[in-house]
């Protein structure tokens, strides 16, 4: 445990799936250098093979206290490779297409708005993912190097870009597969939940820029803040696949949809996402988190106050990141 | 060497142990680390890396309607990255603020004004039109050549054979003055780009006057419903969607009618799956249910609303002024007063001397059949417009239209509940109802159900898309009048449309879904040609400024090669290479949405006026100019050829100006030009134009350039709102005007209508709210339709490399996996889409949330993302919607208000593997 940890709730009732926040990532940091095919931030459609494809059948993680095995994700089938476009035919002759300069066979929204189920009672959801910045990272004691480490004054993971070799450990034991081997460095490399900006007082580029207003920040001792609150207090943020073992610091509150469709076409009394895929995502505690949820949906429906709503609505954007610092300007 | 072959190429293949297969490590090594952290400067030197060393602000002036302020920041004079502004101050505690504002399009802005499709220089064509051989001019030599191909047409063929078209890529107020400004000084044909694009609402029209009405979105936030109809905005209004999030947290009920169970469906309350194009039966039943029940606000629709007006029974046609007097009024009309217990004239009406809608002693019958005597004497029997409304409601009981709708009458009665006993509900109309013949009925029935009901004003009502009044922009972009000519009719002239209109569409076929067929269209055509008040003729000179209409119009080659048929010389004024581009004669690298001064205040979502100063010291892409810049160029180059031909002031006899007490024609005076358009030295670049905009127009009000500075943007004043003030803590709802101060509505009646009877609608049963449709020919089994995609603002981004790398890089069309199954196609498969207007191929994506009926695409996809460089439009056959073609009757004519749309989703199709 590191002397105060910083967290991030996603709230998936109001994440729409818009990518800014990948976007914002990508222009932050992976953009150049070999990185131009990691997404350290990025958003994936739920059910579906996600990013890097099949990622939850890829191992690592924890079983026990022993490290599970893990397997590497594949450049051009898991990731994809970064496709680049020959604008140039724009300006020649012939009929040639603009496309990519190679097929593209995977990439990190590939199965967008895809889903499960059938019409018309298919079903699907956004679920953004970055690295969770675990309190017990298997990333970190698969190192070999020992060049990973989680600071201790806001328990970032971090992989120290001057002791790592490159040796991909943790790319494979991290069970969330959010570790990228950079083959221009020859480095590993992640999310770094933006350390930079934090230490200028300038939430992470995901949350801050994220237009759907559903990221809050907040360290977990902060008792006024979001992620103690949504957490502990109302229980409606849950980490995905506390199962991994690795205690993820990025909580989510879990997706509502709206009623199945009978053969009549009548509304059923029963929502579209069946229950046991949220639990096979969320744990156990995702049945009560929902049904918290519509409790105090129902409140506000009637004209009562909710705290719990007013704190997910979340009235100031600039309510939504408390960190330990002020704002500098840059 | 490029980083990223040098990735592809050399070193993923180089190490083959980098990616796949398993590597575990064998043992938990300590936890400790073994370094110190001095090696973390390295990306916080990244991070001051992309803040660079200059900041600008900018939005992006393209027709999202988002209106985002973003910083920009630039390192040695090029854009490393934006980040939104996110400053926009709350404007109410209970009301959620506006930020970070802002979507995926706008955030790889940065990337796209470097991407390899960037105009960079002026290009000349060097061999047949599209044949892709082009050659690099000057500027000089190219406005040189252009000036004197405009002047040629201008002398000898008249103002009216140029067309100087701004498009929907600059839509903003700055960048937008230039080319208006250059055509209205030379008289040129512009085109009303809502309707060219398809966008425009006439069921809004027919019920209030006015297209575009609403509310700002965070007027969502404290709804009791929200009915999200043809409107997906999880998807398309990236930056409010929050609001509809987190009304739906503050209680609101969400019904999101939509034939896919598309992204906004999944954060709805209920969803409402329909049969695509079936809307107006649902509408229908709506005022069905809540007629039947008696939901109707009796003093609401007695004074707001035209339902007491009496209809003549004999002729079908409302009771007017002149049915009772000799040289009696045209435009007063009658309620049955229960006060007087005889016929009294409605006050407010446009012939009534009284301009209120106040009643006073009135007291209006709602209902019921009367005698009334008329002008010779003799007995008129009339009922009411309420009358002939729930008549025509009665015929659609939810447990009959749920065969055509699919919708199950519970849901129905469920949705008029909810709107019947909401205090706030809100109605939003997307821009896909309308892409239908049926869009006007649907939109004009929810209209209804909305006055039924009473919301209007606080309690919600309908929304269009809601734009901001900004006054005093007259001087700046229309100095002369021009020809402003109607959007759809024109491209459907102008392209030939109706060739494969007839190609698709049976007569008989037309006649029993649309109740009209191509001779009705063709008669009314000829009728609207005629009277000429919105058609100019097809161009011979096209100056067209970010607009990609060989994208975006029906049947596309054929509609191309119409309108190219007919041009001597086509300028494409453009940042990028778009697929229209591809077909001029010349081609002008403009700036784009970081490099020139901007100013975008008219769009209603939000109250925010954004400005575009660029980041100091940035370097210009190549040699792009400003738009303004450009218009500038040209007018100089113009007005030397005219020098040196001695051309004297050209007679535009079409419009007149009043001169002493003379008529006189408006004169297009070509040697001084540059100092008209410079307004005698002025206006001389894009920054001058943002200042006189800042100082001029009134809403903009006490804000300058310089507190634009601090945020990238200020805040409009309480005169913008066209039918309700804009209060500084209040979200904006419209009518407040004419549901509190009794101001009178801009149509025929004064109200709100919903009895229209003029000839056409009469003759087609069209008076009142009725359902038809859908138009979709049984030819081809699958309906296809094309809603706004995520991935670009039209066609604006759409070849973004970022972006596509988020897709899957190459055009992609949505298949229920039955529908694919059922044709032996499976997931990526590349299909042929084809009917009797075209064909295209594409792959596929096996989309569950498809209906299995359908073909769905999104978008805007450029035709030269396919193969061949054949794009979805080729499959779309023309159509033209006889309830928007009438001109002439109240407010019924050709305007901003009253414009037609481009038909995009009657078409059907069949797929099969290529
Ligand atoms: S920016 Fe926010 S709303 Fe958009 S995909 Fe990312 S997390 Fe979701
Ligand atoms: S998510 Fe993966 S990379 Fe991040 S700390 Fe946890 S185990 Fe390590
Ligand atoms: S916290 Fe920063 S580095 Fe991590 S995913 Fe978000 S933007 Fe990227």
């Amino acid at each position: 445990m590191t002397a105060r940890q910083l967290g991030m709730v996603i709230d998936l009732n109001k994440c729409i799936g818009c990518q800014t926040c990948t976007l914002a990532c990508k222009s932050q940091w992976t953009d150049r250098d070999g990185r131009e095919f990691m997404y350290w931030n990025h958003v994936e459609t739920r059910p579906g093979k996600g990013y890097p494809k099949d990622w939850e059948q890829a191992g690592g993680g924890w079983d026990g206290d022993t490290l599970r095995p893990g397997r590497l994700p594949r450049l051009h089938e898991d990731y994809g490779y970064p496709a680049e476009f020959g604008y140039e035919v724009l300006f020649e002759e012939g009929e040639k297409p603009l496309r990519p300069k190679e097929e593209m066979a995977w990439g990190p929204n590939w199965d967008e708005d895809q889903g499960a189920g059938e019409y018309p009672n298919s079903y699907f959801f956004y679920l953004p993912r970055l690295c969770n910045h675990c309190s017990n990272p298997a990333c970190q004691v698969a190192c070999p190097r020992q060049a990973i480490y989680k600071r201790e004054e806001d328990g970032i993971v971090l992989i120290d870009q001057e002791r790592c070799r490159g040796y991909r450990y943790c790319v494979a034991a991290c069970p969330y597969k959010k570790i990228y081997f950079n083959p221009l460095a020859g480095k590993s490399e992640k999310c770094i939940f933006c350390y930079p900006r934090l230490e200028k007082g300038l939430p992470q580029a995901c949350a801050y820029q994220c237009v759907g207003r559903a990221r809050h920040v907040a360290f977990l001792d902060d008792q006024e803040g979001a992620l103690h609150q949504l957490v502990n207090q109302w229980k409606v943020a849950l980490p995905l696949h506390a199962e991994y073992g690795t205690q993820p610091n990025v909580y989510y509150v879990p997706p509502l949809s709206p009623p199945k469709i009978g053969s009549n076409g009548r509304s059923l009394d029963e929502p579209r996402v069946p229950d046991e895929y949220l639990v096979q995502l969320f744990g156990p505690g995702v049945g009560a988190a929902l049904e918290m949820l519509r409790e105090e949906m129902a409140k506000k429906n009637r004209g009562e106050a909710s705290e719990l709503m007013d704190l997910l609505i979340a009235y100031r954007h600039g309510d939504m990141f408390r960190l330990d610092r002020p704002r500098e300007v840059v | 060497m490029d980083r990223r072959e040098f990735l592809r190429n050399s070193t993923y293949c180089g190490l083959a142990l980098a990616f796949g297969g398993p590597l575990t490590a064998l043992r938990a090594h300590a936890a400790t680390p073994l370094g110190d952290q001095r090696w973390e400067e390295l990306y916080r030197d990244e991070f001051l890396d992309t803040r660079g060393d200059a900041q600008g602000f900018a939005f992006h002036c393209s027709n999202c309607q988002g209106n985002c302020a973003w910083k920009v920041f630039a390192k040695d004079g090029r854009v490393t990255r934006e980040e939104q502004s996110a400053a926009y101050p709350q404007i109410h505690p209970r009301i959620p603020d506006a930020n970070p504002r802002g979507c995926n399009k706008g955030i790889v802005h940065s990337k796209e004004m470097y991407q390899g499709d960037r105009l960079l220089h002026p290009l000349k064509r060097a061999g047949e039109r599209g044949e892709g051989k082009w050659e690099r001019v000057s500027w000089e030599e190219a406005l040189e050549d252009i000036a004197t191909r405009v002047v040629d047409t201008l002398t000898e063929q008249g103002p009216g054979e140029l067309m100087v078209y701004a498009g929907t890529g600059i839509l903003s107020q700055g960048r937008r003055a230039g080319p208006l400004r250059l055509g209205s000084l030379l008289g040129a044909q512009r085109l009303y780009p809502a309707s060219a694009v398809g966008d425009m609402f006439t069921g809004a029209s027919l019920a209030y006057g006015l297209a575009n009405t609403g509310h700002s979105l965070d007027a969502w936030f404290d709804a009791d419903a929200i009915f999200l109809w043809a409107i997906n905005p999880i998807v398309t209004r990236i930056p409010d969607a929050h609001y509809l999030n987190e009304a739906r947290y503050n209680g609101a009920t969400i019904y999101t009618i939509s034939p896919d169970y598309n992204p906004s469906c999944k954060f709805a309350t209920h969803w409402v799956p329909i049969k695509p194009g079936t809307d107006a039966y649902l509408a229908m039943s709506l005022l069905h249910v809540l007629l039947r029940d008696g939901h109707v606000n009796d003093a609401f629709v007695r004074e707001q609303t035209d339902l007491p007006f009496l209809v003549r029974e004999d002729s079908g046609e409302l009771l007017r002024h002149r049915d009772l007097r000799a040289r009696g009024k045209e435009d007063v009309f009658y309620c049955w007063d229960e006060a007087s217990g005889k016929e009294q004239p409605m006050p407010g009406t446009p012939g009534h001397f009284k301009k209120t809608l106040r009643l006073g002693k009135l007291r209006p019958a709602l209902g019921g059949r009367y005698e009334i005597k008329g002008k010779e004497g003799e007995l008129i029997p009339v009922t009411t417009v309420f009358e002939r409304v729930r008549a025509e409601a009665a015929n659609y009981p939810p447990d009959e239209t749920q065969a055509i709708t699919g919708v199950h009458p519970e849901l129905v009665e469920r949705m008029a509940r909810d709107l019947a006993r909401s205090n706030k509900a809100i109605i939003n109309i997307g821009f896909a109802l309308h892409k239908y013949v049926s869009g006007t009925m649907s939109c004009w029935a929810a209209a209804l159900a909305c006055a039924l009901t009473g919301h209007a004003g606080e309690r919600g009502g309908i929304d269009t898309e809601h734009n901001w009044s900004l006054n005093g922009i007259g001087p700046l972009s229309s100095p002369k009048p021009a020809r402003f000519a109607s959007g759809f009719f024109s491209e459907w002239l102008n392209g030939d449309m109706q060739a494969s209109m007839d190609t698709h569409y049976s007569d008989e076929h037309l006649k029993a879904t649309a109740g009209y067929d191509s001779k009705d269209v063709e008669r009314q055509v000829a009728e609207n040609r005629e009277s000429g008040k919105a058609y100019y003729g097809k161009p011979r000179a096209l100056l067209l400024f970010a607009d990609n209409m060989f994208r975006r119009n029906k049947t596309e080659a054929h509609h191309r090669e119409a309108v190219l048929s007919n041009l001597d010389i086509f300028v494409d004024i453009n940042h990028r290479m778009d697929s229209t581009a591809l077909w001029a004669d010349y081609v002008l690298p403009a700036k784009s949405h970081y490099e020139s001064w901007d100013i975008r205040g008219e769009l209603g979502y939000h109250r925010f006026c954004n400005v575009t100063i660029p980041p100091e010291g940035l370097k210009p892409v190549g040699e792009t100019r400003s738009e303004w810049a450009i218009c500038l160029g040209l007018s100089e180059a113009m007005a030397k050829v005219a020098r040196a031909r001695g051309i004297e002031p050209i007679a535009d006899p079409d419009f007149l100006v009043q001169e002493g007490d003379m008529a006189a024609p408006v004169m297009r005076d070509l040697q001084t030009l540059p100092d008209d358009f410079t307004d005698g030295g002025t206006l001389k670049n894009d920054e001058d134009v943002v200042r006189w905009l800042m100082e001029n127009v009134e809403q903009i009000a006490p804000w300058t350039p310089e507190d634009a500075r601090k945020n990238g943007f200020v805040i409009l004043n309480e005169k913008a709102g066209f039918t309700s003030p804009l209060y500084a803590n209040r979200p904006y709802h419209s009518f407040e005007r004419n549901v509190y101060l009794r101001e009178p509505y801009k149509t025929h009646s004064g109200r709100q209508q919903f009895f229209v009877d003029h000839p056409v609608f009469k003759e087609h049963g069209w008076t009142v709210p009725t359902a038809i449709g859908p138009l979709r020919p049984p030819s081809f089994p699958l309906a296809f339709y094309t809603p706004h995609t995520r991935w670009g603002i039209h066609s604006q981004w759409r070849t973004n490399e970022q972006l596509l790398r988020l897709q899957r890089g190459e055009p992609y069309l949505w298949l229920n996996p039955a529908t694919a199954a059922a044709r032996d196609v499976g997931e990526d498969d590349r299909v042929r889409v084809f009917n009797d207007v075209g064909e295209f191929i594409a792959r596929v994506k096996l989309m569950p949330a498809v209906p299995p009926e359908a073909v769905v695409m999104d978008h805007a996809w450029e035709p030269h993302q396919f193969e061949k460089r054949i794009g979805l439009n080729s499959t779309v056959a023309g159509m033209i919607s006889l309830l928007e073609l009438p001109d002439g009757w109240g407010h019924l004519t050709f305007s901003p208000n009253w414009d037609g749309n481009m038909i995009a989703h009657e078409s059907s199709v069949e797929v099969e593997k290529a």
